[in-house]
């Protein structure tokens, strides 16, 4: 077919050029080519480390090494060399508008390179200015290939010049700055900007190292009259990490406070996604790569502190020239010597946030919310971080926690989408319906054309029960993109309120074609089958949900009753307990365990774990409800009474009411027999 | 329960009508899964009229009392309440006065179950299937009869302009004795 063709020319190509790599793993993720998509992400990261992209990826498909291991020093040294290596910087940087935040520029020579395959920018925050470049920057990390003596896939950072020519007359993106590399000049380079965002002693250490702030400033504004306020604040923090490479050294660039460009915290890499570059602007990507940068920059980084610092100051402004022949970071030439620090401290940042969202993705959602603590609060701070907080909360049921992350993400950065589908499902199991209302009118209005907004749109109408209007929704946020396999899953649990189960079959397998590791699909497959009775299914659908997501005490009591109905009674035991210890706030696994001794006629250890979950949740009618009707077999009729008029009290659904009603009912009669027999 | 704006002294009359449908939540429309069948109809006036949601279009009976809307099936099912939108106003001499609800496996074992009258009504009526004792709050049945045995005004065909059938609310959990009512509960009680 025609994928394949395209797949093996590309595999050809691939060797030539670099950029080709990121378009072979798309096209591989596409084709359902796991394990070659996953070799060559790997390949790309080892070519260039700083390509987040290409970890972001690894750790969806769960096969992410740790992030110690990716983003470590030997890898900051590769880039030194790639640095050292490479020729100028094509003045081709060309920011796509769509996302990359980063566009590490290659340097494709005379080529005019255009990356845009790469949906994430690469790693290299480079807020950049691009100073010259429109043209996009190649994330593809792969080919190292140097086409024409230079291009590498460091990310380059252009500080804007002055020499308006070059630029373009285009405004610095926020996030990438080209840092043309030149092998010869590199020494008379001082990055003045990068090795303020760099350097970040301690994570904890307020980034904001004024320090050279002010030269920045000065050098910026000579640099750019026209850039808008950048939101660098939060990397103006940065510690004059003086790094040059890595950190949009961008001092220049002043149109940021180039504190964000310094240093790796500008790499967007971090949450490339909603990135759009903007001229100058807008620094999109700022909620995360600002964080993430600056992030990276710190504790290990320190050392690269103060070697730029005095050059830095020194040289404005040069244009880059395409000769490449001085690599200007924002301004300032860089020494390939600071390259590497610059390189480290962006690869700190990296590190932490890799493991966070490596973590996060193995559903091992503590640990990441500890690794996500770890960055220093202006990093943390930032939308894209906010958000895997939140989803990190919600995978652990702590729906009040990822509310608060959520809205605190939308508070640092309102027209972001990432994560908004997840934020719109917290919303409805917290029966919010007001905000969940208001956050939908938000993000259509956001982006009418993004599947996320309308995720949340059906997730209100599913909370009015009104599943037909959510599937219609759910459909159209499918056909936006058929790719977002969320969406898929919500229309199967639509088709399933509907009882259409054949339908909800396909959806959920949708979903799972898409991503493997989606577990909700699993979980929602199984479902389906527990209700048909197929329990055997449903056992191995539920076992393989909790594979993916071995914290989730939801799954793992299903799982128990589904062992129950197979007649594997000790081990739907032994499950229940795992899934009580695992979150004690969930009382489901305790309700599920009481039934199931109800059932092996235990009577009265179901009896105590309902007298415990009866603390925890006094006024659940269900709770009583059961607790009568053992009551009742234990032939305990003024108990059973007492709790199946607490049961009525608490107000039940209408086909409980019936059932309690006529359980009261039928108490009598054995009252009723033992009177007569009594009188006998 | 729905309300019924106005009821009369007399068991089994109902005047007056609502001009809104409204239903409890955990009530829900069983129609979608049920085969619809009408003893006779006008063209241009079928069966597709009384599930069409517009109350503009009516079904039309065109034969010999009593007019037969019978709602079949394929497993049974629990039925709760029936509400029907007639119309004095519009309607006269066409309305339907005596209602009579059937329940049975199929046609040959149909048995009433409910008998009301109709006084001029003017909107949605709501019929409810439950009888007094808790245990018969739901009929479980594969098949529903509606029949029309008399008109207002002596008309002989009828107008009825939409028909809807409700029963409770599935369990959202499979195999669970009792529903959920608490937060904490519905809250963990699934992934989505």
């Amino acid at each position: 077919m025609k994928l394949k063709q395209l797949y093996v020319l590309l595999m050809r190509l691939a060797e030539r050029f670099q950029m080709v790599q990121l378009v072979i793993i798309f096209l591989a993720l596409f084709t359902d080519r796991k394990k070659s998509a996953i070799h060559h992400f790997r390949l790309a990261l080892s070519i260039n480390p700083l390509l987040w992209a290409a970890y972001e990826e690894l750790c969806v498909l769960g096969a992410a090494k740790e992030a110690t291991v990716v983003f470590s020093e030997a890898a900051a040294l590769c880039i030194q060399n790639q640095y050292l290596h490479h020729g100028l910087p094509s003045p081709n940087l060309h920011m796509s508008s769509e996302d990359y935040n980063l566009v590490s520029s290659r340097n494709f020579g005379s080529e005019d390179v255009s990356p845009r395959k790469l949906k994430h920018t690469q790693g290299n925050n480079l807020r950049g200015i691009p100073g010259n470049h429109h043209g996009a920057v190649v994330l593809s990390g792969a080919a190292s290939q140097p086409q024409n003596g230079g291009p590498s896939n460091m990310s380059f950072y252009n500080t804007p010049s002055p020499m308006a020519s070059q630029l373009s007359g285009v405004a610095p993106p926020p996030l990438c700055r080209n840092m043309q590399p030149n092998g010869s000049n590199l020494n008379t380079v001082n990055t003045d900007g990068s090795p303020r965002s760099i350097v970040n002693s301690t994570i904890q250490a307020p980034r904001r190292k004024f320090v050279d702030e002010g030269k920045l400033r000065k050098i910026s504004g000579r640099l750019f009259s026209d850039s808008g306020p950048r939101r660098s604040t939060r990397l103006t923090g940065d510690t004059g990490a003086n790094t040059n490479a890595n950190t949009a050294a961008v001092a220049g660039n002043g149109t940021n406070n180039s504190s964000k460009y310094l240093g790796s915290s500008k790499l967007s890499s971090v949450a490339p996604r909603t990135v759009t570059v903007r001229k100058g602007q807008s620094w999109v990507n700022e909620n995360i790569e600002e964080g993430i940068r600056n992030e990276a920059f710190d504790d290990s980084c320190a050392n690269v502190a103060s070697t730029t610092s005095s050059s830095f100051s020194s040289d404005n402004v040069r244009s880059l020239d395409h000769d490449g022949a001085t690599v200007l970071v924002g301004g300032v030439v860089v020494s390939g010597a600071k390259a590497v620090s610059g390189a480290s401290e962006v690869l700190c940042l990296l590190r932490t946030l890799g493991e966070g969202y490596r973590l996060s993705c193995l559903y091992r959602c503590q640990d990441a919310l500890d690794a996500y603590l770890r960055l220093p609060h202006r990093h943390y701070n930032t939308s894209w971080v906010l958000s895997q907080v939140g989803k990190a909360h919600f995978e652990l049921v702590d729906y009040l926690e990822a509310d608060l992350a959520f809205s605190l993400a939308r508070q640092v950065s309102p027209y972001s989408l990432e994560g908004m589908d997840i934020y719109s499902t917290v919303l409805y199991h917290l029966k919010e319906d007001m905000k969940l209302s208001y956050l939908t009118q938000e993000l259509i209005s956001t982006d009418r054309l993004a599947p996320q907004s309308w995720c949340a749109m059906g997730n209100c109408y599913s909370l009015q029960k009104d599943h037909e209007t959510a599937l219609k929704i759910f459909h159209r946020a499918v056909r936006l993109n058929s790719r977002f396999a969320y969406a898929h899953t919500l229309s199967g649990h639509e088709y399933v309120a509907l009882e259409d189960f054949e339908n909800g079959i396909k959806s959920y397998q949708n979903a799972l074609r898409i991503d493997s590791r989606h577990y909700n699909a699993w979980y929602g497959l199984g479902m389906i089958f527990f209700r048909q009775e197929r329990f055997e299914f449903s056992e191995h659908h539920f076992g393989m949900a909790l594979q993916i997501n071995p914290c989730s005490s939801v799954i793992m009591s299903y799982l128990g009753t589904t062992l129950h109905a197979l007649k594997k009674s000790e081990d739907a035991i032994k499950i229940m307990d795992r899934a009580i210890l695992a979150d004690r706030k969930n009382p489901l696994p305790m309700y599920q365990k009481a039934n199931i001794l109800m059932s092996l006629e235990k009577f009265d250890d179901a009896l105590e774990v309902l007298e415990e979950l009866k603390e925890y949740a006094p006024r659940e009618s269900s709770v009583y409800a059961l607790m009568g009707k053992i009551y009742k077999r234990r032939n305990m009729h003024e108990k059973a009474m007492l709790h199946f008029g607490i049961a009525l009290d608490l107000k039940p659904s209408a086909t409980d009411v019936a059932t309690i009603k006529a359980a009261i009912e039928k108490l009598h009669v054995p009252d009723e027999l033992e009177d007569n027999l009594s009188t006998e | 329960m729905a309300t019924e704006s106005s009821e009369s002294e007399e068991e089994g009359k109902i005047t007056g009508g609502n001009q809104h449908l409204i239903v409890e939540d955990d009530l829900r429309e069983m129609g979608k899964k049920a085969a619809w069948s009408v003893s006779s109809c006008k063209t241009g006036n079928g069966v597709s009229s009384l599930r069409d949601d517009n109350l503009e279009t009516y079904w039309q009976s065109d034969g010999a009392q009593p007019h037969l809307v019978n709602i079949q099936f394929q497993k049974k099912v629990k039925l709760q309440l029936v509400v029907l939108y007639v119309d004095f106003k519009l309607d006269e001499s066409y309305t339907p006065s005596k209602i009579s609800i059937r329940a049975g496996d199929g046609f040959h074992n149909l048995k009433e179950i409910k008998t009301v009258e109709l006084v001029k009504p003017t909107g949605w009526v709501y019929l409810s299937l439950s009888g007094n004792d808790p245990r018969e709050t739901f009929v479980n049945t594969f098949m529903l009869q509606i029949a029309v045995l008399s008109n207002h005004l002596n008309g002989r065909d009828t107008h009825v302009r939409q028909i809807k059938v409700y029963g409770p609310r599935p369990n959202p959990i499979p195999h669970q004795p009792f529903q959920f009512t608490s937060r904490e509960f519905i809250t963990y009680s699934t992934v989505r």
